[in-house]
């Protein structure tokens, strides 16, 4: 008896003693967790006000017949673009070194890969016979247009949408593959489409069409805005973000990337991509799109799909079908 | 009632007589004397030893509490950097990362986390460096675990793997670092505070010591009136031990004073100046690599180098926070080092722009090398080397503080045993003065 109360007594006196030497709370009591962020990342995203005017109205697709038959490599009609490309020794492509499965470095090598390199180093061996005689230059989105226009590069391959506005200061050749706006979510997701997400956070790169697309959603979502698509995948894994919505190309790549994710739902937008030329090198647009109708008609496109796209965005490729304005 | 009071008010009285008659008589008059000039050296010597151990204890806590702290806080903001800045740099070799680079990286970490250790357990003075040192213990895990995932994801050649370094980086850059250059100042002003404290004068021992040498002078002449005698021996020595005493608080308060301002201006000033130089160097070098990294989307990588080397050395390479060291250097070897360090930004804004060209012209990899390779014109040598040359100008000027700041200490050296000695001496010798004409009146 006088055991069991003294030993209560010394139990509640180290309670006490316990309670009396605890660590008053952190400042501000209980610590929220604050998990990390892309650099710039808007939530819910500023959407910037539509652009001015309607679009102009045309046919993006249609592009400029090719002759019948390609010149044989090293050997262009003399005057014409082509021949001022091979007199000076190489073709200078201007692409991307970001965008997973189109135009990005391995890390190994250093070199660039990708859909859209080996794209550009097919039409340099359609001018020089061999593609080494090639250079690179890596353009951001914003620098495409100019880069054509100042000469800096002679086409660009670069995950280019043909528009309307765009035609007014590029010329493109022919559709070399149909993308369109669709979403990424986790693998375990049930969301099949925009529809599904309503009054959740869907990610897009900041200022991008993708953005605009999902700031319009009906019924509403929330949209997040990064500085890059990629930076949305990040925040995808991070559980940050529900979705994430753009080109179908890009989030294939991103699906490669991380095969907990899968690209799910309709296409919401059209946008297919065009190999941009100056606007008057009208010969070089005609030999690029002979270039591309021989890769359709030989099975190089289907070849290139193979390699690097059908993983990612199914194997029902076929070539987009050419289309010409003459 | 009235009965008490008719009882003790004729006592009061009486007694408030008795002390005026013994007042007014010569030998009631030197007992005053006596009792107010003891309790004044007294007080004097008991001020003075208060104030002095004050004293001690502050330029100890600058030299050694405040002080490392201080030096901890500046390791953590350095380490944090420079693990920003080599964690770029590593990606930037091609999926396997040079070993060098991996174990500056995993140095930068345990520096950091052993001088966050070091300010935690010295927190608790200042709620500023509790409240830092709290964010940064917060994310720093977060940190290391996005640099950890980008490495995995560049190991596999994704890219996924920039863009979890561009994460982390946002993380040091808009969380850690602030948090850094916060506790950083935190930590500056206690060492300011404690030394503006311990250089500050000993005003109440030094008013207290000056009362007492007026109430021996008025003694002195006194007795000189009543006895006719120009000397009293007792008294002498108790005015002699009061102006030695209060020469030694007014010397030493004054020498204190100008050792700890030259350990600030030759010092902790200097060091100051420089941690931002070198702090942001390491910025820019982030910058650099991060740019490369971001392949193409790094234009406001860029931007934040020309804001970095900006404040490093202005917009020519000649202002800045290099001008400044050089301007305010207090001696020729801070000089020559700001001076070196000014002409190595020079040659990296000259290499950085050669490396910008090359990765404008689509030549990636040779951007690369230029920015990574081992060459002495690369941009890493170039900032390894300016790195090199603030770090050591950084401790020779932190070695000034702490010798600055012992001389300080060594100004203070047995003025505690001294006010003792002298304060006992001035008491001896006013009673002994006292107390001897008092017996001539019996």
């Amino acid at each position: 008896m006088r055991v069991a109360s003294l030993v209560a007594l010394l139990t509640a006196t180290v309670a006490l003693a316990g309670c009396a030497g605890a660590q008053p709370p952190l400042p501000g009591g209980e610590t929220a967790v604050q998990p990390p962020r892309p650099v710039g990342v808007q939530d819910p995203a500023v959407i910037p006000s539509a652009s001015a005017g309607p679009p102009a109205s045309c046919d993006p697709r249609a592009s400029f017949q090719p002759a019948a038959s390609l010149p044989a490599p090293g050997r262009m009609p003399s005057g014409s673009a082509m021949d001022r490309i091979v007199q000076r020794g190489r073709l200078i492509v201007g692409v991307d070194q970001n965008n997973y499965l189109f135009g990005f470095r391995d890390p190994l090598t250093g070199e660039l890969t990708g859909f859209e390199i080996s794209l550009a180093r097919t039409i340099a061996s359609a001018l020089f016979g061999d593609d080494r005689h090639i250079q690179f230059r890596t353009l951001s989105a914003a620098d495409r247009i100019k880069a054509i226009q100042d000469g800096t590069v002679d086409i660009v391959v670069r995950a280019m949408t043909m528009t309307c506005d765009r035609w007014n200061e590029v010329a493109f050749s022919t559709e070399y593959l149909s993308a369109g706006q669709r979403i990424l979510v986790r693998a375990d997701s049930r969301v099949d489409g925009l529809d599904d997400l309503a009054g959740r956070k869907v990610c897009a790169a900041v200022a991008s069409t993708s953005i605009r697309n999902v700031a319009n959603a009906n019924p509403p979502v929330v949209p997040v805005a990064a500085v890059n698509a990629l930076d949305c995948l990040v925040l995808l894994q991070q559980n940050q973000v529900d979705a994430v919505s753009t080109d179908d190309s890009i989030l294939a790549g991103f699906a490669a990337q991380d095969p907990n994710t899968k690209v799910v739902g309709p296409r919401f937008s059209e946008e297919p991509y065009g190999i941009a030329m100056r606007k008057d090198a009208i010969d070089l647009v005609r030999f690029v799109n002979g270039v591309l109708a021989r890769m359709r008609a030989d099975g190089t496109w289907a070849a290139l799909y193979r390699r690097w796209l059908a993983d990612a965005l199914g194997a029902t490729a076929s070539p987009p079908v050419a289309r010409y304005r003459d | 009632m009235t009965a008490v009071s008719e009882r003790t008010a004729p006592s009061r009285v009486a007694v408030r007589r008795r002390v005026e008659q013994r007042l007014r008589g010569t030998p009631g008059r030197l007992a005053a004397a006596l009792v107010g000039l003891l309790c004044l050296g007294i007080a004097t010597g008991i001020a003075g030893l208060v104030g002095v151990r004050q004293r001690a204890d502050l330029i100890d806590q600058v030299a050694s509490r405040s002080g490392r702290l201080s030096v901890a806080a500046q390791n953590l903001y350095r380490s944090l950097s420079d693990a920003d800045a080599t964690a770029a740099s590593a990606f930037l070799s091609n999926g396997l990362e040079p070993v060098a680079l991996r174990q500056r990286y995993e140095s930068d970490i345990a520096a950091a986390t052993a001088a966050l250790a070091l300010v935690s357990t010295g927190a608790g003075s200042a709620p500023a460096i509790t409240a830092a040192a709290t964010r940064i213990t917060g994310q720093l895990p977060i940190y290391t675990g996005l640099v950890e995932t980008a490495r995995v994801y560049n190991r596999q050649g994704l890219p996924l793997g920039p863009a979890y370094l561009r994460e982390a980086s946002g993380v040091m850059r808009e969380r850690l670092l602030p948090a850094a250059e916060e506790l950083y100042r935190a930590a500056s002003t206690e060492v300011d505070r404690a030394r503006s404290g311990a250089g500050s004068f000993p005003w109440l021992a030094f008013l207290l010591g000056l009362m007492t040498l007026a109430g021996l002078g008025v003694a002195q002449v006194y007795l000189t009136r009543r006895t006719n005698r120009v000397l009293n021996l007792g008294l002498v020595l108790a005015t002699g031990s009061a102006l030695v005493a209060l020469a030694w608080l007014g010397i030493s308060a004054v020498s204190v004073a100008g050792r700890l301002e030259a350990s600030r201006a030759q010092g902790s000033a200097q060091v100051d100046v420089l941690t931002h130089a070198r702090i942001a160097a390491l910025q820019a070098r982030a910058d650099e690599s991060l740019t490369l990294v971001a392949r193409g989307g790094g234009a406001a990588f860029e931007a934040h180098y020309v804001e970095a080397t900006e404040r490093l050395a202005g917009k020519d390479g000649r202002g800045g926070l290099l001008a400044e060291a050089t301007a305010r250097a207090s001696d020729d070897v801070t000089e020559r080092a700001a001076t070196a360090a000014a002409e190595q930004t020079r040659a990296w804004l000259a290499a950085h722009k050669t490396v910008r060209d090359l990765d404008n012209g689509g030549q990636y990899n040779e951007a690369v090398a230029a920015a990574v390779g081992t060459g002495p014109e690369t941009t890493a040598s170039i900032v390894n080397e300016l790195d090199t040359i603030l770090a050591n100008a950084i401790t020779h000027n932190g070695e000034r503080f702490a010798q600055e700041t012992r001389r300080a200490d060594r100004a203070l050296a047995g003025i505690d045993i001294g006010i003792v000695v002298l304060t006992v001496l001035l008491a001896i010798g006013t009673v002994y003065g006292i107390q001897r004409r008092m017996a001539e009146y019996r």
